[in-house]
């Protein structure tokens, strides 16, 4: 197991609108490499259990920003890709966490912002 | 818009579970391949690289349930998961829950049928518009809370107050009505013009009474009722205008009320118009009744307070007819339901218990049950239960249980409330029986009651069951159906409140059972064998005087008496036991002519040969002979308690005395006759009467008696050939034999002693059930103990005694508190006993007899399959 102080509660809110920049950044992707990708860019190594990003596509899709489709890998899987949906995320006004947040680079304040 | 989406989308994934299980599935295995993969390509062994891609993921099984929580309402879907699993265990033991649904049916529809006549009778508002401000008008005085009215005192409550938007009087009688060819004799309402002013209830055809209805000559007008309309009127659309003969005279019918429309108490089939005027005839005599509408804004009190200042008023106006005498007014719906009320709420409490103690039985029950589930639950709980979800799981069981029982339950409630309500006499022991049916506010009840069990049965075996040691259940042999040390405790604590509760049943029903037995052992003073008696409302239009009603009575009774089978025959004004009476005042002759402040005494009106007719002893004297005519000098008989109180010393026959009633003074006693009931039978004391012959002071209407030779049915036919061959017109009503008169007066306390055994019998059956159910399992855990006691050499009917004395030491516990519970509670039912004390002794001594009795008797079974334990086995048995 990680150590605990390396696992960051995120927060719901947060999740979604994380996942959703990274949609914004790197393209349609399927969970793994979104997974992937929040590691690289923490500050912190961010031991994520990945299994979490599921509750947030699962609300992202059925609220419409995100459509997942099944499509294969580079190595030949069969993996759901999400693809950016019609509805656009707003900023959610949800705080981070109360230690400063994800440790994202360029995260600050309320909200997530910055170059990805 | 994006939560409600989300929201129809999360409500549509609860359909297409599979679909989305499936998905779900196939996208985290191919996420948690390509995880292995990267492992591998970075050097990890293929076993070591898929252990490490789960920990990353966090857990398949973790995962999966995120994704399933994110994508549909969880918390729904384990809910219909219990739902099913609840269905399936009480499936799999039909023995169980068809007990259980039995016991709560009983339970539940009894409540369902009580508290219909509650609801009906007591919480049901008027039918009529604003309901709440109607109210009844008596005039009152020391000793006569409720007493009927005098028309000149109306008119000035009429003229003096200002609290009432409208006011009326209402003078119950019988009507002669010739529809179609025969006269019939119908309850009708003289009422004054006012009356549907102050109820409001529309007309269902033509219009209502208004004020110059009631004017001399414009005052032959009639409305009918709904009924009487269409049964002897054949519903006859054009009925307005149309003449008919009432009481000999013809009247024009000019409106007809609703269907639903009524009168508390009473059951009018026609209404006519009752002029109220200032003379000098009004102006002795109470003997109407009044009611009124508050006007809006005005309160309670305020009237209350009104009408009091203007009886004073009255007072001061003619003090001789009434001083001491005051006016109030009552809620109509109190004022109606008055008699019942206690008795309702006491059958209503009594219920409640039963209600209890089937509680008690489900909770015994589903603990009993659950216990052989004990195993389940642990593991359940080891799988990651929680408490609560086992909980809820468990009172999902309860509420499964209680609705089938509420289902059974409104299906019994139903069959029940016919019954009763056919119980019900017809003298109207209940004042509004037609509104007694299941409406919504009984279902809501009902459904209440429902919840409230299966939360109160269910509440305590679940939390007892849920917070059992999982290691501890399955270290258990699966075989152990019985329970621990602690849930036996609050079974038996269970038990012993069930037969608390059946204990205070008992001992209602047993003082309610004395109360009656002594009620109808009381002596009426007068002998009903063979004897029957018919009303009679004479035509005012053709008997409009004394003389000629002197008359018309006198040839009835000839021609009755000379009927064959005919014994003799007689007639009173009121009849005895139905609740009529009538008083007036009275003085001797030495004294000044009597008024208010005079003795009073109960008067009523007789004929020749009353007495012999109906059996009560001539003490002294003589009764009525034909000899007593109009014109002749005024006679009186008085009764045996009259004599004790006004005349003990000297002999009463022949003493004189002036009396305020419409005969020539003063009257001379001819005869002492022997006290009889009249009211009822619990009527306190004999009361002090005055009997007035009915040839010197004829009134309008009586009650004729007949006593027959033999079977009087026959007799019967031939008496009211015999009077209508005197007056063809007239009508008869109220055809009834005496000893049905006797049992109508007590269909009261008949109905509420029978009522309250039922409920009795039932706590004592669920109650046996209960014991049986513990004492069973009492057996069954004891059953290494009984098998060591037997090695040992304990013979089979020291076992036995063991159980049994267990059971009636728990019976002893619960009859020690339910007499304590008893002495306290059982003082509510004194206004309905009569002569019986409610801590009669020897009734609570054979209740607890009872109840201790009934604990052996549930517990020899179990005790004969503790002498049949044989020890090897037992010792063996874990």
């Amino acid at each position: 197991m990680a150590s605990e102080e390396s696992r960051f509660k995120v927060w719901q809110g947060t999740l979604d609108l994380i996942s959703l920049r990274t949609l914004q950044a790197i393209g349609p992707q399927h969970v793994y490499a979104i997974a992937t990708r929040l590691e690289q860019i923490s500050e912190q190594p961010l031991k994520l259990n990945q299994g979490t990003l599921y509750s947030a596509l699962v609300r992202l899709e059925q609220e419409g920003c995100v459509k997942g489709s099944w499509a294969k890998t580079d190595s030949h899987r069969e993996a759901k890709f999400y693809a950016r949906g019609r509805e656009s995320a707003r900023t959610r006004s949800g705080s981070l966490a109360p230690n400063g947040g994800v440790g994202v680079k360029g995260a600050r304040g309320t909200g997530v912002t910055g170059d990805w | 818009m994006r939560t409600l989406r989300r929201f129809l989308v999360r409500v549509q994934a609860l359909f297409l579970r599979h679909r989305m299980d499936a998905d779900c599935a196939a996208e985290i295995n191919s996420h948690v391949a390509m995880i292995e993969d990267e492992l591998r390509r970075q050097g990890m062994s293929p076993t070591e690289a898929r252990r490490e891609a789960r920990l990353k993921m966090g857990g398949i099984e973790q995962a999966r349930e995120l994704h399933h929580e994110a994508r549909t309402f969880a918390w729904f879907e384990s809910l219909v998961q219990d739902v099913r699993f609840a269905l399936r265990m009480l499936r799999k033991n039909p023995g169980f829950t068809m007990v259980a649904v039995l016991t709560l049916a009983l339970g539940i529809g009894a409540n369902t049928a009580i508290f219909s006549m509650v609801n009906g009778v007591l919480l049901r508002p008027l039918p009529y518009p604003e309901p709440e401000r109607l109210v009844r008008i008596w005039e009152t005085k020391p000793g006569s809370p409720r007493n009927v009215i005098n028309p000149v005192n109306f008119l000035d409550w009429h003229d003096q107050t200002h609290s009432f938007e409208a006011m009326a009087t209402v003078d119950g009688a019988d009507a002669n009505i010739r529809a179609n060819g025969e006269p019939m004799a119908v309850s009708a309402l003289r009422v004054s013009t006012d009356f549907f002013s102050v109820l409001r209830t529309p007309p269902y055809l033509g219009r209502t009474f208004v004020a110059a209805d009631g004017m001399p000559g414009q005052n032959h007008v009639t409305i009918l009722s709904y009924r009487l309309w269409r049964e002897q009127f054949d519903g006859d659309p054009s009925i307005i205008g149309r003449r008919s003969d009432v009481d000999g005279a013809p009247y024009v019918v000019i409106g007809v009320m609703p269907e639903s429309f009524s009168f508390p108490g009473l059951k009018p089939q026609l209404f006519t118009p009752d002029a109220l005027v200032r003379d000098q005839s009004s102006e002795g005599g109470r003997y109407l009744t009044a009611i009124a509408r508050l006007k809006p804004g005005v309160t309670f009190d305020e009237a209350q307070r009104d009408i009091a200042n203007v009886a004073r008023t009255t007072e001061r106006l003619r003090p001789k007819f009434n001083q001491g005498w005051s006016a109030t007014v009552i809620p109509m719906l109190e004022d109606a339901t008055e008699d019942v009320r206690r008795p309702l709420w006491v059958l209503f409490a009594a219920v409640g218990f039963v209600l209890l103690v089937a509680c008690a039985n489900l909770a015994n029950l589903l603990l009993m049950r659950g216990t052989a589930r004990l195993r389940e639950l642990a593991v359940r709980s080891a799988l990651g239960a929680t408490r609560s979800r086992i909980i809820r799981q468990l009172l999902v069981e309860s509420l499964f249980l209680s609705l089938a029982g509420m289902g059974a339950g409104l299906l019994l409630g139903l069959v029940g409330l016919h019954g009763l309500l056919g119980l019900i006499p017809a003298s109207l022991a209940l004042p509004r029986t037609e509104s007694i049916v299941i409406d919504s506010r009984v279902l809501i009840f009902t459904c209440a009651t429902t919840l409230a069990t299966a939360v109160v049965a269910g509440l305590v075996p679940a939390l007892r069951l849920s917070g059992s040691d999982p290691q501890k259940a399955l270290a258990l042999g699966s075989q152990r159906s019985s329970v621990g040390a602690g849930q036996l405790r609050i079974l038996r604590l269970f038990v012993v409140a069930e037969m608390t509760l059946a204990l205070l049943l008992t001992i209602g029903a047993g003082l309610m059972l004395r109360s009656f037995v002594r009620l109808i052992s009381v002596n009426p003073g007068f002998n009903t064998t063979n004897l029957i008696s018919m009303h009679i409302w004479t035509a005012p239009s053709r008997y409009n005087d004394n003389q000629k009603r002197s008359q018309y009575f006198g040839q009835l009774l000839e021609r009755i008496r000379n009927t064959p089978g005919v014994e003799s025959a007689g007639s009173i004004h009121f009849l005895p036991l139905t609740d009529r009476t009538s008083g007036s005042c009275f003085d001797s002759v030495e004294q000044p002519p009597p008024d208010v402040n005079s003795p009073g005494a109960r008067f009523l009106v007789v004929s020749s040969d009353y007495f012999k007719t109906v059996g009560t002893t001539v003490l002294e004297g003589r009764e009525f002979t034909d000899q007593d005519s109009i014109g002749r000098p005024s006679v009186a008989i008085v009764n045996h308690a009259f004599v004790q109180k006004f005349s003990p010393k000297q002999d009463a026959v022949d003493r004189e005395y002036n009396v305020c009633w419409t005969v020539k003074n003063p009257v001379r006693i001819v005869g002492v006759v022997a006290d009889a009931r009249q009211t009822a039978l619990d009527d306190d004391a004999p009361e002090p009467t005055m009997f007035i012959s009915n040839a010197q002071a004829p009134m309008y209407f009586a009650s004729i008696v007949v006593r027959t030779f033999g079977d009087p049915r026959q007799v019967t036919r031939d008496v009211e050939a015999a009077i209508h061959r005197v007056d063809p017109d007239q009508a008869i009503s109220d055809v009834q034999n005496m000893t049905d008169v006797f049992s109508e007066s007590v269909a009261a306390p008949r109905f509420q002693t029978v009522l309250l055994l039922i409920f009795a019998g039932l706590a004592l059956l669920l109650a046996v059930v209960g014991i049986y159910g513990v004492m069973s399992n009492s057996v069954s855990q004891r059953t290494r103990e009984i098998g060591i006691r037997v090695a040992l050499g304990a013979s089979a009917s020291e076992v036995a005694r063991m159980v049994l004395l267990e059971a009636i030491s728990l019976g002893t516990v619960a009859v020690a508190m339910g007499i304590l519970a008893a002495l306290g509670l059982t003082r509510l039912l004194e206004s309905l006993l009569f002569e019986t004390s409610p801590t009669d002794v020897t009734t609570l001594v054979i209740g607890s007899i009872g109840v201790l009795v009934v604990a052996t008797f549930s517990a020899v079974l179990p005790a004969r399959r503790a002498m049949q334990v044989d020890p090897m086995v037992a010792l063996r048995h874990e």
